[in-house]
């Protein structure tokens, strides 16, 4: 545990919980702009969460513990992998936790837990949105494991930050057909697991289609804050990891207050960039029918899978 | 072969093998007929320019000219062909009902690659270089025209198929010793446009006398 | 002299078919392709002498002549002698029928000419590749002669020939890149030359070899008619002209056959003889197995005889198998004796398919009381077929079986006789019942008279049991060439 990977935790925690709404609430502004609305400004997402958690406490009479830790646990295993992951700085407060399994592992708990949270409802919507989402989940989690475990084939590790690390050291191995495909398999999946179009619309509540709003349709109040703040969270730690693994330019690999705001800047910049691109992909596209998601996820999950292939067999 | 290759080298032969499978799978997943041919005929000239750097690391002219021969004949010449077959192939323009659902067969192209990987070890281990590793995905690409040709019911799709396995086999061909003799070639190279030609005539009388393209209405023959 | 005598086989098929491209079907054009067989054998015969006295002719580095190219090449010419014979008859009776019109006539004569010569090149060429390419230029000649009739069943029978026959033969395209890469390796220079490649197998890779042969058996078995790729058959040796079926069933099975043997060669000095031995000795009982299934309720003839040519595929595979000098000579001799009697059963199928307007079993009935000599001919055909003597058939599959025991390949040899009775059984009780009993109401469809038609199976058979009594000089030419396939020469 190094002073720079505790500095650059505590900071890369402050910078994903503040920003995270800020890049739903961009999105959102983004998509408003270009359907000709003016939109409720970047800030708004934050607006909605001061009033939700000004709100009282409620949960449908029926649910149990499950229903009540899901959000909490969703928020914090996304903060752990906050903290961990190379977002500003390559040093890592935890390497061991650092790792792409422990990490995956981590977001796909967030994920279950809201899932079971939905089934414990008792309700039509709950249990609907959560065998939807856990069917995405089997095809997704696998996925991102050997996209990026493709990636770990070069740098001979499977710890993120070593990733990284050795993308900076040798920058044209990024121009490989391994990592090529790996890109393309990751933004897929990333599209399915944070809950964008096509294959799930955040935007809407119309019960045939939802699948992440399904999930969450009982939660009030501060619960709901949670799990809001939770999944704009999980949205920007894909986004940064998707930039990080692939663009790590400007990650601070040394000590010092410059390196470190430079960090902070190129990831806000990258996330930014890529957001807006996934908002105006969005404007662009329709949402998927449900049972054609699987061919979209294993589509992805092959392309993976070939990269891995090619990172092995063209070396 | 003992060639020699610097590292720019390897990561183009790298990028275009990758193109080459790449395209592949894109004709797996995708249903629209139009779009399958477009990318049919991005992969004539990944396999063209796969050619052409090996013709560049080898300083060959000979080979140089093969390459512009293979993207005439498979960027060109083939889609074109095929592209006929499909105007003329009735109203159906979609893969509509595979015999292996996409998600399916995209699972089983994974399957595919990986098998493509065991069953050419022998063939890298001869001869490590560059070059012959990148056998294994042009192996892959054969076995997954294959899988097209086996599971799909539109006549259009079945002459994709068959062409993606040649463009596999070709890529083999041209990966290990860089081809097997320019008389051999020019008689593949014939072979197979005629193949596709008959293919054409013959989707034409299909649907001349069937009506349509689906090859599941093919159940006249049985015992 | 001998350069010449080793184009003359494929120049003069060549020059039929341009001869009749340009002047068409007619009735002075049609004695060409008589005549243009007739030399090909005389020269395939005076070919096979040179060879034996002299040792292997070799032109320009791309054609070679061995013992066993000697013998494919006389029996190409054999059967396309009694084709050509036949041919005449059947185009003037469908002609007259109206089923097909001039410019169809042309196209069977040319192309008819141009498989001929296809073939001819595939088992001169001196190199692989080149064998390739001959043998799929073969699958794009015949298509259109498959589906020449345009009815549903024909436009599907040749869509699946070309795709399935196209599909095999290019992963016997990637055994022999997969093999070429080996012989780049061994240091020998050989390329894709048979000879070299043979000369200098134990040099080879051998788990390069291996998979290679297991493409290339795989893909000239598909070809060839051997199980699993083999349902193409059936439905294009039915749905082709008589004369077409004729030659597909009497020397392309066996063409593409003689690929594998080439390969067989190469293998059996890379790998030894045991793996190409378990891969064709399975291919063989699948082939004879799924024969045999389909033949015992078979209901159309026509099918009839194309399984018997996958049952007799089925046997070429189980004699090379089992290798050895015995085998290898009954192989060879079984190429030539299937050859003849199955082109003058399919003959003889098309014309009773011609008088009688129906391809089913049932429906013919009582041919022996109308049409004695042509049934007399089919009946002789099957009776061959399954292997009774005086006929050559006889004396091969005997070879093969005993063979078969000597080489304790006991089991798979005892299996594949049971299969062959049975199939005998199913054979001789179909056409039974299409030459025996009462004559159906129905009257015969008129026919022009097919004098050269009988001649031609009456020849073929002659030859056939010929062949099976007096070998004469044929003997010396199958020995050396069953010295080949040993590796003894």
């Amino acid at each position: 545990m190094n002073p720079l990977g505790v500095a650059g935790g505590v900071l890369q925690a402050v910078v994903i919980v503040g920003g995270a709404p800020l890049v739903v609430g961009l999105m959102r502004q983004i998509r408003a702009r270009l359907e000709g609305r003016a939109g409720a400004g970047v800030a708004q997402p934050w607006r909605d969460l001061r009033k939700q958690l000004r709100k009282q406490p409620a949960s449908p009479r029926g649910t149990s513990e499950i229903y009540r830790s899901a959000p909490v646990l969703l928020v914090a295993t996304t903060l752990v992998v906050a903290v961990v992951a190379p977002f500003v700085t390559t040093a890592s407060a935890l390497p061991a936790v650092a790792d792409l399994f422990v990490v995956v592992a981590l977001l796909a708990l967030g994920t279950v837990m809201i899932a079971l949270a939905g089934i414990d409802t008792g309700t039509a919507f709950g249990g609907m949105g959560a065998s939807r989402e856990v069917t995405i989940l089997a095809l997704v989690e696998p996925t991102v494991l050997v996209a990026i475990f493709a990636l770990s084939v070069r740098a001979g590790s499977t710890n993120l930050s070593a990733i990284v690390g050795s993308v900076l050291d040798d920058p044209a191995r990024l121009v490989s057909p391994a990592s090529l495909l790996a890109a393309v398999a990751l933004v897929v999946v990333i599209v399915a697991e944070t809950g964008r179009l096509p294959v799930d619309n955040p935007a809407t509540h119309l019960e045939l289609t939802m699948v992440h709003e399904a999930m969450v349709l009982e939660y009030a109040g501060p619960d709901l804050a949670l799990v809001e703040l939770g999944s704009a969270m999980r949205l920007s730690v894909y986004l940064g990891l998707l930039a990080n693994l692939f663009v790590p330019w400007g990650v601070a690999t040394g000590p010092g207050v410059a390196a470190l705001a430079v960090g902070v800047a190129a990831f806000a910049v990258k996330v930014t960039l890529l957001a807006a691109a996934l908002a105006l992909a969005e404007v662009f596209l329709a949402k998927l029918r449900l049972f054609r998601v699987p061919e979209l996820l294993a589509g992805s999950f092959l392309l993976a899978l070939l990269s891995v292939t090619t990172a092995y067999v063209l070396v | 072969m003992g060639i020699e290759m610097s590292g720019l080298t390897v990561q183009l032969l790298d990028i275009a093998a990758g193109a080459l499978l790449l395209t592949a799978v894109l004709v797996v997943w995708r249903r629209e007929l139009s779009v399958i041919l477009r990318v049919f005929a991005l992969q004539g000239v990944a396999l063209a320019g796969l050619v052409a750097v090996l013709a560049s690391a080898q300083r060959s002219v000979e080979l140089g000219l093969v390459a512009l021969g293979l993207l005439v004949l498979r960027g060109v010449v083939l889609p074109l062909l095929v592209r006929r077959s499909l105007a003329g192939a009735g109203p159906v323009r979609r893969e509509t009902t595979p015999m292996l659902n996409v998600a399916a067969s995209l699972l089983a192209a994974a399957a595919l690659t990986l098998l493509a990987l065991a069953v050419s070890v022998p063939l890298v281990a001869l001869d490590p270089s560059p070059a012959t590793r990148a056998v294994p995905v042009a192996v892959a690409v054969v076995l997954i025209g294959l899988m097209v040709m086996v599971t799909r019911r539109h006549a259009v799709s079945q002459v994709v198929g068959f062409l993606l396995m040649d463009n596999g086999i070709t890529a083999v061909a041209f990966l290990t010793t860089a081809g097997i003799g320019l008389l051999v070639e020019a008689g593949i190279a014939l072979d197979v446009l005629l193949v596709a030609g008959v293919l054409h005539v013959l989707t034409g009388r299909i649907r001349e006398t069937f009506g349509d393209t689906d090859l599941s209405a093919l159940r006249e023959l049985h015992d | 002299m001998s350069t010449l005598l080793l184009l003359i086989p494929l120049a003069v098929p060549v020059m039929a078919a341009a001869m009749y491209a340009a002047a068409g079907w007619r009735r002075p054009s049609a004695p060409v392709a008589v005549v243009s067989a007739v030399l090909c054998l005389a020269a395939a015969v005076l070919l096979a002498r040179l060879v034996v006295d002299d040792g292997p002719v070799m032109v320009a580095g791309l054609l070679r002549v061995d013992a066993l190219s000697a013998f494919m090449l006389i029996v190409i010419a054999s059967v396309a002698t009694i084709v050509a014979l036949a041919t005449p008859a059947h185009l003037a009776t469908e002609l007259a029928a109206g089923r097909i019109d001039r410019r169809d006539a042309r196209r069977h004569a040319v192309l008819v000419q141009a498989f001929l010569a296809a073939m001819t090149l595939a088992v001169l060429a001196a190199d692989l590749g080149v064998v390739w390419v001959a043998v799929e230029a073969t699958t794009i000649v015949t298509a259109f002669l498959v589906g020449q009739r345009r009815t549903r069943a024909a436009v599907e029978a040749a869509w699946k020939y070309v795709v399935i026959c196209s599909t095999g033969i290019a992963l016997a395209l990637l055994g022999l890149v997969v093999l070429n890469q080996a012989s780049a390796h061994s240091g020998t220079g050989a390329g894709l030359d048979w000879a070299a490649l043979a000369a200098g197998a134990s040099a080879l890779d051998p788990d390069v070899t291996r998979l290679a042969v297991l493409l290339i058996v795989l893909g000239f078995g598909a070809k060839a008619g051997l199980a699993p790729l083999h349902a193409w058959l059936p439905d294009a040796h039915s749905q082709a002209p008589a004369p077409v079926s004729a030659l597909m069933s009497g020397v392309l099975l066996s063409v593409s056959f003689y690929a594998i043997l080439r390969v067989k060669v190469i293998a059996d000095g890379a790998l030894g003889p045991t793996f190409v031995r378990v891969l064709l000795l399975a291919a063989a009982l699948a082939t004879l197995l799924v024969s045999a299934s389909l033949l015992i309720a078979q209901r159309d003839y026509k099918r009839m005889l194309a399984y018997s040519s996958i049952e007799h595929s089925g046997l070429l595979a189980l004699g090379a198998a089992i290798g050895g000098p015995l085998a290898s000579a009954a192989v060879l001799l079984h190429v030539l004796g299937h050859g003849l009697v199955k082109s003058v059963l399919f003959v003889g199928a098309g014309r009773i398919l011609q008088l009688t307007g129906t391809s089913r079993i049932d429906e013919v009935g009582g041919l022996a009381v109308r049409r004695p000599v042509l049934a007399g001919c089919v009946g002789l055909g099957v009776l061959a077929l399954v292997g009774l003597p005086p006929f050559s058939l006889f004396a091969s599959e005997f070879g093969i079986a005993r063979a078969g025991f000597e080489a304790s390949l006991g089991w798979p040899t005892a299996l594949a006789l049971v299969l062959v009775v049975v199939i005998a059984a199913a054979l001789v009780g179909h056409t039974g019942r299409m030459l025996l009993g009462a004559a159906p109401e129905q009257p015969l469809v008129p026919c022009p008279p097919a004098r050269s038609t009988t001649v031609a199976m009456v020849g073929g058979l002659a030859a056939c049991a010929t062949v099976g009594v007096v070998a004469g000089p044929l003997t010396t030419l199958i020995d050396a060439a069953a010295a080949i396939l040993t590796g003894a020469s």
